[in-house]
């Protein structure tokens, strides 16, 4: 489902004359079938949320390649990666990521409008999403006058919205205390049960990881080992 | 992302900010407004005088002063033109004139000063002449007079109080019998040696023609015949009539043929035809003048003004487009955390840049509406209040058919596009930046 093929990544830090390459990512390689969790870990600093923002897209790999679902990302143009983007891959982040003048609704609903699906049927499926997270209450609320675990399923809701086969996720615990923590991690390996979501997490936290069929440990931008696999 | 959901999330962006919001489209209002009241002023005076060219001329009317010849010069018409004029298609009538001299004419104790003509009376007729009263001459001594020659007509004496305030003349100074089957002497001079010699020709006047339906047209013209005419040159020796200058008499007055036209005037069967034949005429070096000729300098002045109106109006456009660039690089700017969270869910970037711009087309059509509305009632309290400040200023109604503000259709719909256009350039450097918008920055500013 993604295959990374070799991946070095570095950053260039300062102005003409006086940079400072800081090399992050050195030859990663590894995969994550369909259906599985995959969990990152590592140290502060030790590349995980590149490593993430390269499989979305966000940054281009200085080397290496990335295939997700059969096609080399790097093949494709920005416009396009966002048209594929939008069908293939849901997105959890650790600050929610929520546009805040947008009710819970709206903003579960956003990626339906720009995808161009009809009203009614957005309507439907948007109900029924905030209902399987147990929002619907709290549709009309800003992210503003949501708690931390509400704005979380919020995300998620939007992430599921559009049906994508893989969620890309960094840290999504970070921000909340430990029985919220528990709650979304079950939701997750229900929605990997139920629906065949293949899972794509990092995290420094233990709890999280061993949700994971597989850990990879990254360290000084190498993969270190992969770890046990998770039994259902 | 369907058009209507595009809309709805545009609309949705402005609110954010009412009050920028409302400024923008306030500029933009006022420049489009200001566009359409200039300019109107232009197409207003232009639709004046059309319509005064057209009241005051007789629009099938073909004046033709002459042929131009080989050599650039100019050759004077006669009948071998006419006969060709004649025969141009759609051609109603064909008056030609030969000008005499201006002559006193005396009937009793009244006289009156008048220009005699020999017209050719069955075009005259086809051209739309009237009498009031009498019938066309048939004898050689009868003769046509205009009506204000029966107007000014007056007794030889009291010279001074002749006219009243109105510039008539008096009431109890008119000639009160009937002109018609009445004997007039028209004076006929020639110089000899110097001095005047007088030779009264005597005529009968059968008919006077109606009073020219334009008020400032003046008709005292006295139609003869050309046996008249003959009369005169064998008096004169000269032709026409002409008088030799006394101070040098010994210089030959011009030759001109008998069959020579002094002013000869080709009517069209209607003014759609007139076009036709000007063009005709002129392939056959005939120049001529016609209501089409004057309104072709009219209209060409007319189309520069107001190119040149449109154009001062569009700069103020452009300045109101500074506003909308304004405005619109500050909503990337404070939009560009929620922007970075729709490029990172997937929002494509052409979307993005067509949602801003139809931020800034929104805005520009809003400001396009509002101020098309605004010129037209600024237009129609200038239509409706200028010729009273006029009236109270000077005292005088300023013409009736003056229009000082005009807004044809073309108008409006000319200003939307320029604002249109203009918004869209204005916008296209924010939309572009919108674009350009780094996910991973936008989110890192956002937590
Ligand atoms: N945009 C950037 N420009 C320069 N250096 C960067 C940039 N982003 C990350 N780095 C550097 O790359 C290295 C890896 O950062 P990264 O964010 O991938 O670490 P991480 O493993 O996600 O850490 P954490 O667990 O704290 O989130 C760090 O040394 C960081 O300073
Ligand atoms: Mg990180």
């Amino acid at each position: 489902m993604i295959t990374i093929k070799d991946i070095s990544h570095e950053f260039e830090i300062g102005k003409k004359g006086n940079k400072t390459i800081i090399p992050v990512l050195k030859n990663v390689s590894f995969e994550v079938n369909k259906g599985e969790i995959v969990t990152i870990v590592g140290r502060s600093g030790s590349g995980k949320s590149t490593l993430l923002n390269l499989v979305s897209g966000f940054i281009r790999p200085k080397k290496g390649e990335i295939i997700i679902n059969g096609v080399a990302i790097s093949t494709m143009n920005e416009s396009k990666f966002a048209d594929f983007r939008i069908e293939h891959l849901g997105f959890i982040f650790q600050s929610f990521q929520l546009i805040p003048s947008m009710t819970a609704y709206q903003n579960v609903e956003l990626p339906l409008i720009l995808k161009g699906v009809k009203e009614n049927e957005r309507k439907h499926r948007t109900n029924e999403i905030l209902q399987m997270v147990g929002l619907y209450d709290y549709k009309d609320h800003y992210p503003g006058e949501l708690s931390g675990g509400q704005q979380q399923r919020v995300s998620i809701a939007r992430a599921l919205i559009v049906n994508p086969p893989i969620i890309l996720a960094d840290e999504p615990t970070g921000s909340l205390d430990s029985e919220t923590e528990e709650d979304l991690l079950n939701f997750i390996i229900t929605l990997n049960k139920e629906l065949g979501i293949t899972f794509l997490i990092i995290t420094h936290d233990e709890k999280v990881s061993q949700i994971g069929h597989r850990t990879i440990e990254l360290r000084d931008g190498r993969v270190l080992e992969e770890a046990y696999a998770y039994e259902a | 992302m369907r058009l209507k959901d595009q809309f709805q999330f545009v609309r949705q962006n402005m609110k954010k900010n009412r009050t920028r919001l409302f400024m923008t489209i306030l500029a933009t209002a006022m420049s489009v407004a200001f566009l359409i009241v200039l300019a109107s002023v232009g197409f207003g005076l232009h639709k004046s005088i059309v319509k005064e060219t057209l009241e005051r001329r007789i629009v099938t009317e073909i004046e033709v002063p002459g042929k131009e010849d080989e050599n650039g010069g100019y050759k004077q018409l006669t009948d071998e033109d006419i006969a060709y004029f004649e025969k141009i298609i759609d051609v109603k009538a064909v008056t030609r004139r030969k000008s005499l001299q201006e002559y006193l004419f005396v009937t009793g104790n009244h006289e009156v000063f008048a220009q005699a003509v020999v017209a050719h009376m069955p075009s005259e007729t086809k051209a739309g002449l009237e009498l009031s009263k009498g019938r066309l001459p048939k004898a050689e001594n009868e003769v046509v007079v205009g009506y204000h020659f029966v107007e000014e007509l007056h007794p030889k004496d009291a010279k001074d109080d002749l006219y009243d305030e109105r510039g008539q003349i008096k009431d109890e100074y008119r000639y009160k019998e009937d002109l018609i089957g009445q004997k007039i002497s028209m004076n006929v001079i020639k110089l000899e040696e110097g001095k005047e010699v007088k030779e009264p020709i005597e005529v009968t006047v059968v008919g006077i023609r109606k009073q020219p339906t334009k008020e400032w047209n003046y008709d005292n013209i006295v139609f003869v015949s050309e046996g008249v005419l003959k009369q005169v040159e064998d008096f004169t020796g000269t032709p026409r009539g002409i008088l030799k200058d006394s101070n040098n008499p010994d210089v030959e007055v011009p030759n001109i043929a008998a069959d020579q036209y002094d002013q000869v005037k080709v009517y069209a069967k209607d003014m759609e035809s007139v076009k036709n034949i000007t063009n005709e005429l002129e392939a056959n070096n005939y120049p001529s003048y016609s209501v089409i000729n004057e309104l072709k300098d009219v209209n060409m002045m007319f189309t520069i003004v107001k190119t040149g109106l449109i154009f001062i109006g569009t700069i103020a456009i452009l300045i109101a487009s500074i506003g909308i660039y304004n405005t619109m690089t500050m909503a990337v700017t404070e939009r560009a955390p929620d922007i970075g969270i729709m490029k990172a869910i997937g929002a494509n970037p052409r979307t993005i840049k067509k949602i801003f711009l139809l931020e800034s087309s929104y805005i520009g059509l809003i400001g396009a509406t509002i101020g098309t509305l605004v010129a037209y009632g600024i237009s129609f309290i200038v239509n409706f209040g200028l010729p009273l400040i006029i009236k109270q200023a000077f005292g005088e109604e300023p013409p009736e058919e003056l229009t000082f503000s005009y807004i044809p259709i073309t108008l409006p719909i000319i200003s939307f596009l320029i604002c249109y256009i203009v918004t869209i350039l204005s916008g296209l450097r924010p939309a572009q930046r919108a674009t350009k918008v780094d996910v991973l920055q936008a989110m890192r500013r956002e937590v």
